[in-house]
């Protein structure tokens, strides 16, 4: 059988519910090995923006700071007024290569301090409001107009609301070697799988069956078919299985993956804590960049690293934070400018209950991504005009 | 009391008659004439976990009314017994200090940690008390996964299944991690008071939870003093224990964690220290007064909100996740009036006509353990099976007991779907009903940690210590090798890589081992006894048994012919010699359809 019939039984399957399981791998769109790429990164947690990118020239830093603040000399230099946590050498090795720009002081209006609340504003890009989509999954609906294998890859235990799309059903996995349908003895007479009604929940789960009969062998012969000699830390946050998706040609566009569970919610004895959640990111992070561009696929990547929110400037009595507001973000690769942008929040004029003031909306970040490297217009998915940051090669 | 329960009714009946358009739920009684199997099988699979044919039955004989009674109240339990602790835990070990480095540095301070004393002198004089921290570590963590294996074998083979599944839901609802805890005793714990107050007054239940040990190390409850309050734990009772975000405001977290100040665990008992605790006066939820951290419970209790909150997330988790915002109120407002009896509540609920209305029926996506525990109850089993691991599976689908993701629980509903964790669903019955001759017993191989193996593996083949636990498979010089790999084993005083090896080793001889029976399926003697002759009946047979929904007729033709052509023919009764094998796969295939998920 030609691709071309697969797809169109594909086609078919969407509507009639024909039996696909057992059919040999069904090609996707057609690989293209020059379209660009967003890899959206979570910290999750609500990881400390002060602690992280340190500004180490602003004396109040450090009488908020008192005891968890890191001195001068222990900081991953950048220049006389910033430097990275010690724990930060992935990102450092970037920043020293150009391929890192921090942008300061994002947030919105009325921040929420709960994780949930706001990592749903953050995932929609709709704070207050919410969307029934995620803001990757909008994007996704303007980069292809009609259902879409391969669209989205979330890897990660559960589905984040980030990459939840009106037309296309995101891929999402955790381990590549365990996405496939265990058979036995293969027996290959396939049982037509059609809905005798429509809730739906059973619309739903037919919907997710069929994306997991395309895309599983895809994404198995993607993760076997890659090796790398490139050390990415002993927790990779799955950017590994993006690299080999990438390296094995898919279409995909859009992924997300995340530091798990929550990892970066730190109440208490925070910095050695902290210090080794960043070296795991950072490693992890440099790692995935190094690796793109071992395989020729650097240029094609930006990489967007977000937390639901930052900590409270001044430090509680346990040697930690509590949930805060602005926080910085960093987009990566070799199409990045490297440098600061946007404005660090005063440090002396706090706002509601010691926080930071944004200065940056987090919108326009995103706005950024999709419009300065995915070319898509980010009013459409935004519903506003966002000023983008000049943090692309591409744009400046 | 009773005063602002009524008006709370009043403007239940209010808000119902100015929002005319929409309908209320039909929470009037089920007419007992219309009561069948197909509803008691409703019953059985959303107030626990499924029942086998002959259960239905007696359900089904019963009156709806004492059907529900059954699921409130339970049966007897003859012999379902207490946990069997394995004996890892010694008084040394209270209190755990929160990290490998607190530990060390109490260590080198007082000369002694975890009840064992530093080495006068000699090489890694720390390392015994690096050893003693990662086997409490390692074996606390096992000892759990015999404290879930416990609990899951309570759900299949209790005759009280409502307690366990709310024990589960208020597992989710209060979620802790034994990750953070480290201390199974603290978990059963836990466990043990969802089981006795999950059906009982909810206002018992959070106060119960919120003096919980395992709660209170979870939330961090244990640092928050007088002068400097820690808003973790008052933040979260609010925002997912009771109200929800948006009905309280920063001040409240602030003053309400002021009145927890103190709240504080001494071993496995709740304690008050008197000395941390802000006796002052707070202002939370427009009250004024010194108020302590039940009397802000109490003030939270009084909230219209919170019955509307604990009810509609009830609803949401027992009939149906696609629940009408405006339908909370009617729900809150019947909790409320009912004393916030869970019980009471659950019984109302599932009586009713709309517990029972079509769009409620079939329309539930069973959550993991759900899945697991209903299987094997439907397959008849007495036993949760050893292989696979119960433990292993329920993460692979995305439900480990005793470590929910987050503090917010689980997610339930969809979130439980994906396209990878629908073929993991699908893996779990193939490995139950083919088990898995290759299978490793993970309480015994450290299979998710496979690093300490190899480091046993190099000292045994007797290289130094250094060389032996130099990190794998890192290839690279200095200049790219990552942060986290160049940190390792640095002090001299001890070496974590060791002690997490020597730490399972010295877990491995205390914990018991989980016994590694498979699954002893008979579906022959089923298919048979239930005298099915064609391969359709069979088929037929399992989709009745199994599923809460129809299959499409061609589906059904689909997987007849399937077993026909296994079997090459069509004579069930003539194929009995041969026929477990091809009723396993055929039972493999319709369970891994995506109708199946649904309950």
């Amino acid at each position: 059988m030609s691709g071309h019939i697969n797809r169109r039984n594909l086609l078919k399957g969407a509507s009639a519910a024909a039996g696909l399981s057992w059919l040999p791998a069904i090609a996707a769109q057609p690989a293209d090995r020059t379209t660009p790429i967003l890899v959206a990164i979570e910290l999750s947690g609500g990881n400390d923006g002060l602690n992280s990118v340190v500004p180490h020239g602003d004396d109040a830093y450090y009488r908020h700071r008192p005891t968890i603040g890191i001195a001068a000399n222990e900081l991953l230099e950048l220049d006389d007024h910033y430097g990275l946590n010690p724990g930060m050498l992935g990102l450092h090795r970037l920043w020293q290569d150009g391929d890192l720009a921090i942008v300061h002081g994002c947030g919105y209006e009325r921040p929420s301090y709960s994780h949930f609340t706001s990592m749903a504003y953050w995932h929609t890009g709709v704070p207050h409001r919410g969307n029934e989509f995620g803001w990757m999954g909008r994007v996704a609906d303007q980069l292809a107009t009609s259902r879409r294998d391969d669209m989205l890859i979330n890897i990660g235990a559960t589905q984040s609301l980030a990459v939840k799309s009106r037309r296309h059903t995101p891929v999402v996995f955790d381990d590549p070697e365990r996405f496939q349908r265990h058979g036995w003895m293969a027996p290959q007479v396939s049982i037509e799988t059609a809905q005798v009604s429509n809730t739906p929940a059973r619309e739903f789960l037919h919907a997710v069956d069929r994306s997991a009969q395309a895309s599983s062998q895809r994404i198995r012969q993607a993760w076997r078919g890659y090796q790398t000699p490139v050390d990415y830390g002993i927790a990779p946050m799955d950017l590994p299985k993006v690299a080999a998706c990438i390296d094995a040609g898919l279409s995909t566009q859009l992924y997300h993956v995340s530091f798990r569970n929550n990892s970066f919610d730190t109440h208490v004895a925070q910095p050695a804590l902290h210090r080794r959640l960043l070296s795991y990111a950072c490693d992890g992070i440099y790692g995935f960049i190094r690796d793109l561009k071992r395989i020729g696929a650097d240029h094609r990547v930006l990489v967007l690293v977000y937390s639901e929110f930052g900590r409270r400037v001044p430090e509680n009595a346990n040697m930690g934070t509590d949930h805060g507001s602005a926080n910085v973000m960093f987009l990566a690769g070799t199409g990045v400018t490297g440098g600061h942008y946007g404005e660090q929040p005063s440090l002396t004029e706090l706002v509601d209950g010691d926080n930071l003031a944004f200065t940056t909306d987090f919108r326009q970040v995103y706005a950024t991504a999709m419009q300065g490297w995915l070319g898509v217009d980010a009013h459409r998915v935004l519903g506003d005009q966002y000023s983008l940051i000049p943090a692309l090669s591409k744009l400046t | 009391m009773s005063n602002w329960r009524i008006r709370i009714v009043l403007g239940a009946a209010l808000l119902a008659a100015c929002t005319a358009t929409h309908a209320e739920l039909n929470l009037e009684p089920l007419p007992a004439e219309l009561w069948s199997q197909s509803l008691a099988a409703h019953l059985a699979s959303r107030a626990g976990f499924g029942a086998t044919e002959d259960e239905l039955r007696a359900l089904a004989r019963l009156s709806p009314r004492q059907a529900v009674q059954r699921f409130i109240r339970g049966l007897d339990d003859p012999d379902l017994p207490e946990f069997e602790h394995s004996g890892i835990f010694d008084p040394g070990l209270d209190p755990f200090p929160p990290s490998r480095p607190a530990t060390t540095t109490l260590a080198k301070r007082q000369g002694h940690a975890l009840g064992v004393n530093v080495k006068p002198g000699g090489n890694r004089p720390l390392q015994p008390v690096v050893n003693k921290f990662f086997y409490w570590l390692r074996a606390s963590r096992l000892e759990t996964d015999r404290v879930s294996y416990w609990w899951a074998n309570r759900m299949l083979r209790t005759g009280h299944p409502l307690q366990e599944k709310a024990a589960l839901f208020w597992h989710g609802h209060f979620a802790t991690n034994e990750d953070k805890v480290r201390d199974y005793r603290k978990m059963l714990q836990q466990l043990s008071v969802f089981q006795t107050k999950g059906l009982g007054n909810f206002r018992d239940l959070l106060i119960a939870v919120a003096q919980d040990p395992a709660m209170l190390v979870f939330l961090d409850a244990g640092v928050n003093t007088k002068d400097s309050p820690n808003e973790n734990f008052a933040r979260e009772i609010m925002e997912l224990f009771t109200m929800g975000v948006g009905n309280y405001s920063e001040n409240d977290v602030q003053e309400a964690a002021r009145a927890f100040t103190g709240w504080n665990v001494r071993g496995l008992e709740f304690h008050v220290n008197q000395d941390d605790h802000d006796d002052a006066s707070k202002s939370f939820l427009g009250q004024q007064g010194n108020f302590d951290g039940v009397q802000v419970i109490d003030i939270i209790m009084r909230q219209p909100v919170t019955a509307e909150f604990i009810a509609a997330k009830m609803y949401r988790y027992f009939v149906n996740e696609d629940l009408d915002a405006a339908d909370e109120a009617q729900l809150g407002a019947l909790l409320a009036s009912l004393d916030f009896d869970i019980g009471e509540f659950l019984t109302v609920v599932f009586s009713s006509q709309e517990f029972y209305a079509p769009a409620n029926v079939g329309t539930h996506i069973k959550s993991p353990v759900e899945l697991m525990v209903s299987t094997y109850r439907r397959l008849g089993l007495q036993k949760v099976p050893g292989v696979p691991d119960f433990n292993v599976v329920s993460e692979a689908l995305g439900q480990r007991l005793m470590h929910p993701p987050t503090v917010a629980g689980w997610s339930e509903g969809r979130s439980w779907i994906t396209p990878s964790l629908l073929f993991e669903r699908s893996n779990f019955v193939l490995d139950s009903l083919f088990p898995d001759i290759g299978f490793i017993p993970p309480d015994r191989y450290p299979s998710y940690g496979s690093e300490v193996v190899k480091v046993q593996e190099r000292l045994r083949q007797g290289m130094s210590v250094s060389a032996a636990t130099k990190p794998t498979g890192v290839a690279a010089g200095a200049d790219t090798m990552a942060a986290s790999n160049l940190l390792a084993d640095r002090d001299e005083d001890f070496n974590t890589r060791l002690g997490s090896m020597r730490g399972w080793q010295m877990a491995l001889e205390r914990v018991k081992p989980i016994g590694r029976h498979t699954a002893p399926v008979d579906l022959t003697a089923w298919t048979i006894g239930a005298e099915c002759t064609t391969s359709r009946q069979v088929v037929e047979l399992f989709a009745s048994q199994f599923f809460a929904v129809d299959l499409a007729p061609v589906t059904v033709d689909g997987l007849a012919s399937f077993l026909h052509a296994e079997l090459g023919t069509d004579d069930i009764q003539a194929s009995v010699s041969f026929l477990e094998t091809p009723l396993r796969k055929l039972l493999h295939r319709m369970l891994s359809l995506p109708e199946y998920q649904l309950g």
